[in-house]
């Protein structure tokens, strides 16, 4: 097929395809390879599609290369989980460790929007002590950013994606309203809203970037389900659809299917472009800053794999933490069954949450906090949970696909302490490109551990207070990549400064999930588009200043 | 609240199927009730609350300029060129009342069906609107069909358990509303049974009850409902339902965000309509009335417009009208807006009335 996205790219010859309309396009601007461009941007996702948009709105030539196709929802999803892997970063990767991560569909895409394309929606903001965690809590480091600064950036990302929350949040200080409504709560989130009223702690229908009524061509969701394998109709906001339509509009070029190998720097240190490959050879395009933003696996690999006779350790790399403090979250869950019908997939498969342990600080034997969802997940992955997790096969995983509908379950999103010992490596092995694949270690402390533990037994106590039966524990599950570039004060401790911008070369910047510190008990995308909306203004001044 | 009671639930269920049963087995009996004018206790409310809001007692005149004043006065009213008017306009009041009440009902019965089937009919007490409302209608065409000026106990008798049937569905939707997780909440008003919604067959009930009041007078008499002048009494009613329309409307156009600036519409045009009816009704003068009859024409006519714009808030779901038998659930209901129309003509029918109470 001529057409088929995976295989050629589609933003060529001055356009590009509009995500918007079935076999649509829009006009792009182009830039020549030689004429280095204010910024080159590795990564379209939540950070670097983000950060395209607001530095072309603010005048800069702007080119953003992402390895993944150039989706159109409409015409490319189906609904299918099979099919739908597609959107995964499913390349050759070595996990290892006492706890190895199980990578790709829940944790990396590689897409135009990256991540995005097939998240979960769940938007929600970090407590403000998590900013000065180490100082106010006393556990993992501070963050360089102050709390307050940051609620006007998350205000701006939830008024790009139209955030559909409740009208008054239960955790935190005061936020403004939502820019949409709260969505309808399904079955499976009442049962987090029963079982949380029985045990006596708030609980909130979820802020979701999924819009509940129409926007623009967007329309509101239809609960169809299938949020995690892309969504189809269009009503999930992802960067796919938000941010970079309008970076387009601004004057960004997006090059699909470009997968950049290296970042190469002249004689003084300062980085000169990136090293791509698309359709079939290697290329270089020419740039007086680059932004790295592969999401916490490939950045710090893009960035080792740069090594050069100046930096032999990789770029930015002089603190020696360029891969390391590798953070997942916790994403265990209890399952049970109830009497009634649930049919747990219908509509976005978080609808319900409680931050209850994220907020109190009381009756807590660990650091950190989580938070709680209800859940909803597809067939498939449904049946490979019970044949993996509880070893059913055959008949008996037959007959417990037969209760799909009964089955109901509560999740968490936990905060996982940063180590230096989970970290992003090279291995020897090599991907299709010719590139040095990434080695990913990763094991849990004994805090993560007690961590997990609690919010079992909790989550327990509420689904069996919400009158499920037959509970059982799903004890081996994460979910998101945060950290191996954090930002911070201090070059010896950390790889970029509060702008993102690297401490060892001026005109190299890290902006994605890769600089967080410590991860909270929270989905990190906000943050990460918060960040980078943030990055942009820093960098718009910088430069009004002549200082980049 | 945390769970369903089912015990609630069961009480409420048998209530409403003893209320259905005597419907069809003692049509009398509900007749009979329905006769009395609304029920005993609404009603010493209601004449309370008339008295209440009736302008004070002129200063006392001397006897003899009184007494000229009087006669001058009946001679005016008893003109046969004014009786004929009087009559002209109360007649086509009661016809307008009716027709208020016939789209009322109408939209009650569209209303009902498309969204009780959206909730599958889980409840018996479902169908229940659909019946009422159809009856309403079938009584409202009739009235508006009889060229007799009489009241008619069948249709009165009809309004009255339309009017009732409207406030039971009320507490049916309060209770659904309550019994979820988080009790009364946004979530709730947002997405469980509309509260406001039933009001709807209340009003047509009591609109239509008007309706047949109004045209039962003698010919040299001016109607008056629950001892106040009818013109008056309907004027302050449609106020009302004007107002709890607006309550809904914009209820459930916060919950779309306000996406469509248009959305605004609803809550800015009858709000204002609404007050002057209210006014109109406490104290009419002529300036109050002028204004009320203007924005209650534009409020008649927003609420046309607003079926246009949701039948482009349908299109705006996901298929749009191609995937039609989904969207018209999915989407903004299309026979909402026109309660705006059915109210705002009633409220035009009512001022006419009370312009003719006055210049008596
Ligand atoms: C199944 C799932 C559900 C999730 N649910 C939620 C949720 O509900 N809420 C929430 O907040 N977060 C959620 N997340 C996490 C969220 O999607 C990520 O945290 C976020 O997208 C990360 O942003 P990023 O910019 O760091 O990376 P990404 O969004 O992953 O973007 C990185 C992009 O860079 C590209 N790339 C990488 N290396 C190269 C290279 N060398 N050359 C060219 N391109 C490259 C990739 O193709 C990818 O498109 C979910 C994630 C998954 C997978």
């Amino acid at each position: 097929m001529s057409d088929n996205p995976e295989h050629t790219p589609r933003a060529l010859d001055g356009r590009a395809p509009d995500v918007l309309r079935p076999g649509g396009w829009v006009p792009m601007r182009q830039y020549d390879e030689d004429d280095a461009v204010d910024f080159a941007i590795v990564g379209t996702g939540a950070g670097g599609g983000t950060l395209a948009c607001k530095l072309a709105e603010y005048g800069f030539s702007v080119v953003a290369l992402d390895a993944g196709p150039y989706w159109r929802p409409l015409d490319d999803f189906a609904s299918d989980e099979h099919h739908q892997a597609k959107l995964y970063w499913t390349d050759e990767r070595i996990v290892d460790g006492d706890n190895p991560l199980q990578l790709g569909a829940n944790n990396s895409g590689k897409s135009v929007g990256g991540s995005t394309v097939h998240f979960a929606m769940v938007s929600l903001r970090f407590r403000p002590e998590w900013f000065k965690a180490r100082s106010k809590l006393g556990y993992g480091v501070d963050w360089p950013l102050d709390w307050r600064e940051m609620w006007r950036y998350y205000a701006e990302v939830e008024n790009a994606l139209k955030i559909s929350g409740p009208v008054n949040y239960p955790w935190g200080p005061k936020r403004p309203r939502y820019p949409y409504r709260a969505h309808e709560v399904n079955a499976a989130g009442l049962v987090l809203a029963e079982g949380a009223e029985a045990l006596g702690i708030a609980w909130s229908p979820t802020p979701l970037a999924t819009v509940s009524a129409p926007r623009g061509r967007s329309p509101p969701c239809v609960y169809r389900g299938m949020c995690v394998i892309g969504c189809s109709t269009n009503a999930k906001q992802s960067v796919l659809i938000t941010w970079l339509p309008r970076a387009l509009k601004a004057g960004a070029e997006i090059r699909d299917l470009a997968m950049v190998g290296r970042v190469e720097h002249d004689k003084s240190g300062r980085v000169t472009g990136v090293r791509y490959h698309r359709r079939g050879r290697w290329r270089f395009q020419r740039a007086k800053n680059v932004v790295v933003a592969g999401y916490s696996i490939e950045t710090p690999r893009l960035l080792l794999n740069s090594a050069s006779s100046r930096y032999p350790d990789g770029l930015a790399n002089s603190s020696g933490l360029v891969g390391k403090n590798l953070m997942v979250q916790a994403n265990q869950a209890v399952w049970g069954i109830m009497e009634r019908e649930i049919r747990a997939y219908k509509g976005p498969p978080s609808l319900a949450i409680t931050e209850h342990w994220n907020y109190t600080d009381t009756g807590k034997d660990f650091f950190g906090g989580y938070a709680y969802m209800s859940q909803g997940p597809l067939p498939l992955v449904w049946s490979g949970v019970e044949s993996s997790e509880r070893g059913l096969w055959g008949q008996p995983l037959i007959d417990e696909m037969e209760r799909y509908n009964h089955q109901v379950g509560l999740k968490i999103v936990g905060e996982l302490m940063p180590q230096e010992r989970n970290r992003v490596t090279l291995a020897d092995e090599r991907d299709q490109y010719g590139l040095p694949i990434s080695r990913v270690t990763y094991s849990y402390c004994d805090n993560d551990k007690r961590l997990i533990a609690h919010s079992l037994a909790f989550m327990r106590q509420a689904l069996e207070a919400a009158g499920a039966t037959e509970i059982w524990d799903e004890t081996d599950d994460t979910c998101h990549l945060n950290g191996t570039a954090r930002m911070g004060d201090d070059p010896k401790t950390s790889v970029v400064n509060a702008d993102c911008r690297s401490w060892d070369i001026p005109n190299l910047w890290i902006c994605d999930g890769s600089v967080f510190p410590t991860v909270g008990g929270v989905n990190p995308s906000l943050t990460i588009q918060a960040i980078a909306c943030r990055t942009a203004d820093r960098i718009k001044a910088l430069a009004a200043r002549n200082e980049l | 609240m945390t769970r369903a009671d089912p015990t609630l639930d069961l009480i409420a269920n048998a209530a409403l199927a003893g209320a259905a049963v005597l419907l069809v087995a003692r049509p009398r009996l509900i007749a009979r009730v329905a006769r009395s004018p609304l029920l005993p206790t609404t009603r010493d409310v209601a004449v309370a609350a008339a008295r209440l809001i009736a302008p004070p007692a002129p200063p006392p005149l001397h006897w003899r300029v009184a007494k000229v004043r009087e006669l001058a006065r009946l001679v005016g009213k008893y003109s046969p060129a004014r009786l004929r008017s009087t009559r002209d306009i109360v007649k086509k009041a009661a016809r307008r009342l009716n027709g208020s009440t016939a789209l009322l009902a109408f939209l009650v019965l569209a209303d009902s069906a498309v969204e009780h089937y959206r909730g599958s009919f889980a409840n018996r007490a479902m169908y229940t609107p659909l019946a009422i409302a159809a009856l309403t209608l079938a009584g409202s065409v009739f009235g508006l069909a009889d060229a007799r000026p009489n009241r008619h106990a069948v249709r009165d008798g009809i309004y009255a358990v339309a009017a009732v049937t409207g406030l039971a569905g009320l507490c049916f939707h309060a209770y659904n509303i309550l019994k979820r997780p988080g009790g009364l909440s946004w979530l709730n008003l947002f997405y469980a049974a509309p509260i406001g919604a039933p009001f709807a067959l209340t009003l047509a009930g009591l609109l239509g009850r008007g309706a047949e009041r109004v045209r039962d007078v003698l010919p040299r008499r001016r109607p008056t409902i629950l001892g106040m002048p009818a013109g008056r009494t309907l004027a302050a009613v449609s106020a009302v339902g004007l107002a709890g329309t607006v309550g809904e409307a914009g209820l459930l156009h916060f919950r779309g965000a306000f996406q469509d600036p248009a959305m605004v519409l609803p809550v800015t045009v009858p709000p204002v309509a609404a007050a002057l009816l209210g006014a109109a009704a406490l104290r009419p003068t002529l300036k109050t009335n002028r204004l009320a009859r203007r924005w209650l024409k534009l409020t008649a006519l927003l609420g046309m417009g607003g079926v246009g714009f949701h039948i482009f808030g349908v299109a705006r779901n996901m298929g749009g009208w191609r995937n039609w038998s989904q969207n018209v659930l999915n989407g903004p209901p299309l026979p909402a807006p026109p309660s705006f129309t059915g109210l705002a003509l009633a409220g035009l029918a009512a001022l006419s009335l009370i312009e003719d109470e006055t210049d008596a």
